[in-house]
């Protein structure tokens, strides 16, 4: 499920942002949790970024398919049904490994099950729910420093 | 597989499914369409269950007590309610202890006098599946001792979706195969339920599987338009 639909949500951004700066990044945002993606989308509209969220993990790696160069970074949930964020993490790296990948959850997962579980999907980033979006934002703003820094370098 | 639909009038029903079709010492399946639909499922039951204790305590007899099912019975004897464990996945251990509050379950009481346990489902499957096996038969063995009626498992199966890889199914399929359908004089009721995005992430020949070739009691709960979006 799209929360808000990207298109019309990307179309709102740009006018918006015609008045103001150029976008940070271009994020991908995916929780089952309406309320919490919904938090994050306004939250990271009102630090500048172009944000596409979605409930459906499903729905997400399709609209990625379909944009895989437009996006930075995606922030994924852990425990989702029907497509878990580690599984959709491993597709997005599939697709264009240049993507930086951050997980989040609200469960506690200790450092040597979490080298355990993930040793063939290249994370970038871990974050532990309840997270601050000042703080998300600073997270995801280190993450992709390297990679807007290309970015740039390619513009 | 039987199956049933989600309207709330028909919660009832899965609660009788619950407790009347499923036996002490059967592990069944449940297909649940969305995360809402399950905590209704949960609280409802855990909430059944664990007031129907309460209240033989208070009655401090079995005269009108149902023990049809209960096969630790003995003549005279005053059993201690039910165990109830559940695996949570998609829900944290906080908020399922938040949604059964809020069903007026005293959360905190039931679990102090060992009636209710609620652990993340990880923690029982990961790094294999001997953690959740060693907990419900510790659970088994404390019921008998206690003299309860038996112990409830409900365990959320999406663990075993986490990860990628062609291993997740003969993992899932393996562990449902070593969880006979039913065990002759076991006081332990196994219900793993799946959500539905999960459960169809299976084929057919893994559905059949899992169901150790249709012996094991199943019920797949189905809404008109399963997952219906919620616009934020």
């Amino acid at each position: 499920m799209v929360v808000g639909s990207p298109l019309s949500y990307k179309k709102q951004y740009e006018k918006e942002d015609s008045k103001n700066d150029k976008p940070l990044a271009n994020l991908l945002v995916v929780d089952d949790d309406p309320d919490i993606a919904h938090v994050l989308k306004q939250g990271f509209l009102k630090n500048g970024f172009l944000v596409s969220a979605f409930t459906d993990p499903e729905e997400a790696l399709k609209n990625f398919q379909s944009n895989s160069k437009d996006y930075c970074l995606m922030l994924s949930d852990i425990r989702m049904p029907g497509m878990s964020g580690i599984r959709l993490a491993s597709r997005v790296k599939q697709i264009n490994p240049d993507v930086k990948v951050v997980l989040m959850t609200s469960f506690e997962i200790n450092d040597n099950e979490f080298s355990k579980v993930f040793p063939s999907t290249q994370v970038d980033g871990f974050v532990q729910k309840p997270v601050s979006i000042e703080n998300l934002t600073n997270k995801i703003l280190d993450t992709i420093g390297e990679t807007k820094r290309r970015l740039n370098e390619q513009q | 597989m039987m199956r049933t639909n989600a309207e709330s009038s028909d919660i009832e029903s899965v609660m009788e499914w619950f407790e009347e079709r499923i036996e002490d010492g059967e592990n069944s399946i449940l297909v649940y369409p969305n995360l809402q639909t399950f905590r209704q499922i949960y609280t409802q039951y855990v909430k059944d269950q664990l007031l129907a204790g309460e209240e033989q305590k208070e009655k401090g007899n079995d005269d009108d007590y149902d023990y049809s099912h209960n096969n630790n019975r003995r003549e005279g004897q005053l059993l201690m309610p039910r165990i109830i464990l559940i695996a949570t996945f998609y829900d944290t251990v906080n908020a399922v202890k938040h949604s059964l509050s809020a069903v007026g379950v005293d959360v905190q009481s039931h679990i102090d006098d060992g009636s209710l346990l609620i652990v993340d489902a990880f923690d029982g499957y990961y790094p294999n599946t001997n953690g959740m096996n060693k907990l419900v038969v510790s659970l088994s063995e404390r019921a008998r001792k206690e003299g309860r009626v038996g112990v409830s498992v409900i365990s959320n199966m999406g663990f075993f979706f986490l990860y990628d890889g062609d291993g997740t199914a003969s993992e899932l399929i393996s562990y449902e195969a070593s969880l006979v359908p039913k065990i002759d004089g076991g006081n332990v009721r196994g219900f793993n339920c799946y959500h539905a995005r999960d459960y169809d992430n299976l084929v057919d020949s893994q559905k059949n599987e899992l169901l150790t070739q249709g012996q094991k009691k199943s019920l797949e709960i189905t809404l008109s338009a399963y997952d219906v979006p919620l616009q934020v």
